[in-house]
């Protein structure tokens, strides 16, 4: 073939400048580290990189999402352990204050004592977080959740927040509360059930009480009936064989019988008795409808009773009652709210364990496709070295090569 | 009769020589001449002795440099087109612009803000990284409007560039043919200068050539238009442009002197050359990307706007709207007067359905008042083609009627006719929502109150509740505040409250405020006031009891008045646990509940939703936000790759067949060399020649004396 002058120089300029273009994209990839700098270096994975970025991105804030979420629950764990502490200690004391060799002035003593626990349990149902919102306040948390008046009629404390709880995503398909309303966690804590005489015919009634607690609860819990009132309605009735019937007014339902004597005590599905009274002769009650009440209200009532109250006899053991009832049901649920929050901390934690090893997956996904490999780059780099110090050095002699030095 | 003839071929053979000296020096000088085709002289010995008269032509095959052409104009396309995709390419890859990272960015602050709904600090972020995503969207947007307009100037510049090549290949083709004429010698240099403006011509566009016996070209475009005639004359290119005045085409006309001169449209898909490198990388690259970047952009905002309006700000509000949406003025084709003034806008809601088209809207039929009472809307490419279907049909929406204010159209836009009278039958009209949004986006509040990240809606069990249900989800789907109780009415008032009796549909009853079991399995909904809006019984499941008390209420039935709106109440709400009978749960405004952030987890969520319409098809399914932007930047990187590939393969080919026709049509300075030495000693001979003759001539004179 015969070769013009012109076709020497392009050949050898074209084949400078290909190793130039060469090395100098071999070159970026070594001082970038990547070997995808642009979308058209690998068109799928440029898409997938942005797909995978976007996924630790969001990995990212769910792990701040989830610390953010470890602390405010650790924060609501610690208070409602303080708070619980404290109700066990009130619970001693009042469990004390039963004691028989209590003076009034004793009885007083653990009433003041009580005061002030009231004070620190009230105060740690108002608990602020770091930014003033109130967390037991639902979504109402610049407003103090629960309110303290004395003046009351009714429950002196009381709940001012709502029942909304917020909740946090960690993970595309998981989500877990974060906050817990004051009315989940304290208001709603049924206070001791009851119930009240209404009224006699011909009976006297001497007695009328709770004597098995956990007897007359399955008793008020299967019957109670919060549509229709009437049917709350009962009626002991003593019979001519020596029993009393215990029957439902509203419905006319029989729900027991139990043997019966005049002026001496009988229990008849948890209630204890003790009536005057012939064949014939019937006594009235309803049972009273289930009041909710928070710990601190329980708190404050109690030690309203043994400072201000000289209470004795049935009616000190019926304060008692109902303070130990309300403290054991209000610790039940906190408890109950505390095993929920180590539950939602330890999902929380598993995810976070597991979004840390996504993320180290999808790093590993995003360099595979991004990052260069240095020793094949290295290698590259020679190579193209190798053959631009060739094409140089053969330039020059090549385009010596003519005829006209050997002319004179 | 010898010597003289000795004499004879001296003298020709020194001039025949002399010639050839000439023909090689020609060729060494113009070693460097672009477009130069070496060049030879070749003799014939005459009967008479000597040697004849000799003729000088190119060396050149005709087939390696139609070979040669191709590869200029194939060379010159992909050149071009990769040229500008690059550019493309490379600010897509830029991390600084990436629209992943502001979208990330966005949703993250999003729900870090959600974290602390009440933190303004927080929130102020959500509009600091809003206003980031739109700014990089609008750089984006703005980069290739600039590019649009460069693209403009530089078909502009490449035709004038063509015309003039195409005036001087009718001038040379005139100046070949009078030089042939005079002296029969093949005019070498005219020839050249021809054929380098002709491939000079190619690179811009790809042509067709061919000779006739007198030496005269005639230039095609590939499609078959003609350029120059075999005479001189030609015709030249011009730009044009229809309703979108960016959207330049090209029309070539005509260059009659003394007649009426026509234009008609050419082709730009088969140009090819750099020309149709441009106009490709237009269609092909830039119109979709542009309107990509706008649909996406269209899709997120109105999806934020949407959400945004379904919850409850800081200042205990309804939502507004967080981004602004631009509107769109409709642009009257060829034909159409431009004293028609038409709007468009994205339908709130309906942004999902937006696709990257443009639309042209043709009036059907018009009023006695001369105002459209009906349109067809066909959706268009960016180049002007139409949008295909799934089985290859045309996408056209044909008959839709229209009135007064924004009629809702088919594609998630809806168009306004803002002039009261004056249309006609066949007015068309091209809206184009996605070419530009991207940068005409902006934030429609500075208040990070403003972003409503509370429900307006509280659910709360009553407290003398016995039972364990408790509120699941409380979900809103409605807030529109119309006091009128037009079809979009919701239940929320817009003053904190929801529809008591007096205000609500129907008036008889409020919009629902309480449910109460009477039975585990049966519950009533309620009015603020008490009053019963109907009775559900055999409940089995306790999600959306509303929507249950709406379909299977009795005695009395779920109000007429109620379901003859789009979304009345707009909320509906769920319980988990089992209820006993007397249980109840109220639902109210959710005055002060600013700590809620499920608003706000609903918006983040609004990441990972389907929520941008696939390019080609309306009734195709979504994808996210994430996936559009990275089929783009996938899309864009395929195509400059493979083109850069394309581009390695012509520019190999070009090689060869540079090569090819170098080998022909080159100078060898070698070559020359030798010819130079070989000239030089035939000159010497043929001069010894005549120095020969001169002793012969002497001997005879002196022997004669």
């Amino acid at each position: 073939m015969r070769i013009s002058t012109n076709q020497i120089y392009d050949q050898n300029i074209r084949a400078i400048m290909d190793n130039q273009k060469g090395l100098a994209d071999t070159q970026e990839a070594l001082a970038t580290g990547k070997k995808l700098n642009r979308p058209s270096d690998d068109p799928v994975g440029a898409a997938k990189v942005i797909r995978i970025t976007e996924q630790l991105d969001k990995l990212t804030q769910y792990q701040r999402n989830n610390d953010l979420l470890t602390n405010a629950l650790e924060q609501q764990e610690a208070v409602l352990t303080n708070i619980n502490d404290s109700l066990n200690r009130a619970r001693t004391l009042v469990v004390q204050a039963g004691s028989g060799i209590m003076t009034d002035e004793d009885k007083r003593a653990i009433g003041v004592e009580l005061e002030q626990i009231r004070n620190e349990v009230f105060d740690l149902m108002n608990t602020q977080d770091a930014a003033g919102n109130y967390i037991f306040a639902g979504y109402q948390s610049q407003q103090q959740a629960f309110t303290f008046n004395p003046a009351a009629t009714g429950n002196a404390i009381f709940y001012t927040g709502d029942s909304g709880a917020t909740s946090v995503k960690l993970s595309d398909s998981v989500t877990v509360q974060r906050s817990t309303s004051g009315q989940e966690v304290f208001e709603n804590v049924l206070s001791r059930f009851d119930f009240t005489v209404t009224g006699s015919a011909g009976a006297t009634v001497q007695t009328a009480k709770v004597g098995e607690q956990g007897t007359f609860d399955q008793f008020y819990e299967n019957n109670y009936d919060p549509v229709t009132a009437a049917n709350n309605n009962y009626q002991l009735t003593v019979l001519g064989t020596g029993q009393v019937q215990l029957t439902n007014t509203g419905t006319g339902a029989v729900e027991g019988t139990v043997d019966f004597t005049s002026g001496e005590p009988f229990t008849i599905k948890g209630m204890a008795f003790t009536l005057d009274g012939t064949t014939g002769d019937t006594v009235n009650f309803s049972l009273d409808t289930p009041v909710k009440k928070n710990v601190a209200e329980t708190l404050n009532d109690i030690a309203n009773q043994l400072i201000n109250d000289s209470l004795s006899g049935d009616a000190l053991t019926d304060a008692l009652g109902d303070a130990l009832v309300g403290l054991d049901n209000g610790m039940e649920r906190i408890n109950l709210e505390r095993s929920s929050l180590g539950g939602r901390m330890n999902v929380a934690e598993s995810i976070y364990e597991t979004n840390l090893d996504l993320e180290i997956t999808a790093k590993d996904a995003r360099a595979q496709i991004e990052e260069t490999d240095y020793a094949e780059a290295s290698a590259e780099f020679a190579k193209q070295e190798a053959a631009l110090s060739a094409a140089l050095a053969t330039f020059p002699k090549v385009s010596n090569l003519t005829l006209f030095n050997y002319i004179s | 009769m010898i010597r003289t003839d000795l004499f004879n071929i001296a003298n020709s053979g020194v001039t025949a020589s002399s010639k050839l000296l000439n023909t090689t020096s020609n060729n060494i000088a113009n070693v460097n001449t672009e477009g130069y085709v070496r060049e030879r002289t070749v003799f014939e010995s005459t009967i008479l002795g000597g040697v004849g008269k000799g003729t000088t032509e190119r060396v050149i095959s005709i087939f390696a440099q139609n070979q040669l052409r191709r590869d200029i104009t194939s060379v010159g396309e992909l050149e071009t087109f990769v040229e500008k995709t690059n550019s493309l390419d490379n600010l897509l890859a830029s991390e600084a612009n990436s629209i992943a990272d502001g979208l990330s960015q966005f949703f993250a602050a999003i729900q870090t803000a959600s974290d602390d709904p009440t933190n303004l600090a927080s929130r102020e972020a959500v509009l600091g990284k809003a206003s980031g995503l739109l700014s990089r969207m609008s750089t984006l947007s703005d980069f290739m409007e600039a590019k649009e307009e460069e693209l403009n100037l530089e078909f502009t510049s490449q035709i004038e560039r063509a015309n003039s090549l195409i005036a001087s290949i009718g001038e040379l083709n005139t100046a070949v043919l009078t030089a042939r004429g005079g002296s029969g010698e093949e005019p070498g240099a005219l020839l050249n200068e021809r054929d380098k403006a002709i491939n000079e011509l190619a690179e811009l566009m790809s042509v067709e050539v061919r000779e006739n016996q007198y030496g005269s070209v005639v230039v095609n475009l590939s499609s078959g238009e003609s350029l120059v005639l075999e005479d001189g004359s030609f015709n030249l290119f011009e730009l044009g442009n229809d309703a979108d005045l960016t959207f330049k085409e090209l029309q070539l006309t005509t260059n009659f002197a003394n007649k009426q001169n026509t234009a008609i449209n050419v082709n730009e898909k088969d140009l090819g050359g750099s020309l149709g490198g441009l106009f490709r990388f237009r269609d092909e690259i830039l119109g979709p990307a542009q309107r990509d970047i706008g649909q996406m952009a269209l899709a997120m905002a109105d999806a934020v706007n949407q959400q945004n309006r379904l919850g409850m700000d800081l200042d205990l509000q309804l939502g507004g709207d967080i981004f602004s949406m631009p509107e769109f003025t409709g642009l009257p084709f060829s034909g159409t007067p431009d004293n028609l003034p038409v709007r468009a806008q994205v339908t709130a809601g309906q942004g999902n359905q937006l696709t990257d088209a443009d639309y042209k809207i043709t009036v059907d039929a018009v009023n006695g008042a001369g105002f459209p009472t009906s349109v067809t809307v066909e959706l268009l490419n960016g180049d002007g083609t139409p949008k295909k279907d799934a089985s290859g049909a045309d996408v056209v929406f044909t008959g839709i009627s229209v009135g007064a204010g924004f009629n809702e159209l088919p594609g998630g836009i809806e168009v306004e006719f803002q002039a009261a009278t004056g249309y006609s039958v066949d007015n068309e009209f091209l809206i184009q929502p996605s070419k530009y949004a991207a940068s005409d986006l902006t934030l429609a509040t500075d208040r990070p109150e403003d972003l409503a990240f509370a429900a307006p809606l509280r659910a709360e069990a009553s407290l003398s509740n016995l039972g364990d249900a408790t509120v699941s989800k409380v979900s809103i789907s409605n807030t529109t505040v119309d006091a009128a109780l037009g079809a979009e009415a919701s239940a929320f008032d817009g003053a904190g409250g929801i529809h008591s009796a007096a205000s609500a549909p129907g008036g008889t009853v409020g919009a629902p405020a309480q449910i109460v079991f009477t039975s585990a399995s049966d519950f009533q909904v309620l009015d603020d006031a008490g009053n019963v809006i109907t009775n559900v019984s055999g409940v089995t499941s306790f999600d959306n009891l509303l929507a249950q008390a709406e379909a299977n209420g009795t005695g009395p039935a779920w109000p007429a008045a109620f379901s003859a709106l789009d979304d009345y109440p707009g909320y509906d709400v769920s319980l988990s646990g089992i209820p006993v009978a007397g249980d109840s749960f109220n639902l109210t405004y959710n005055t002060d509940g600013i700590a809620d952030n499920t608003n706000a987890e609903e918006m983040a969520a609004l990441q990972r939703e389907s929520l941008v319409q696939l390019s080609s098809d309306s009734s195709n399914k979504q994808r996210t936000f994430h996936d559009a932007y990275s089929s783009l930047v996938g899309r864009v990187g395929e195509k400059s790759a493979t083109a850069q590939i394309s581009l390695d393969a012509a520019e190999a080919m070009k090689v060869q067949s540079e090569n090819w026709f170098d080998s022909t049509s080159g100078v060898s300075l070698d070559e020359e060399a030798a010819n130079l030495v070989r000239y030089q000693q035939s000159y010497a001979a043929a001069a010894r020649i005549l120095t020969t003759a001169q002793e012969l001539f002497d001997t005879i004179l002196s022997a004669a004396r």
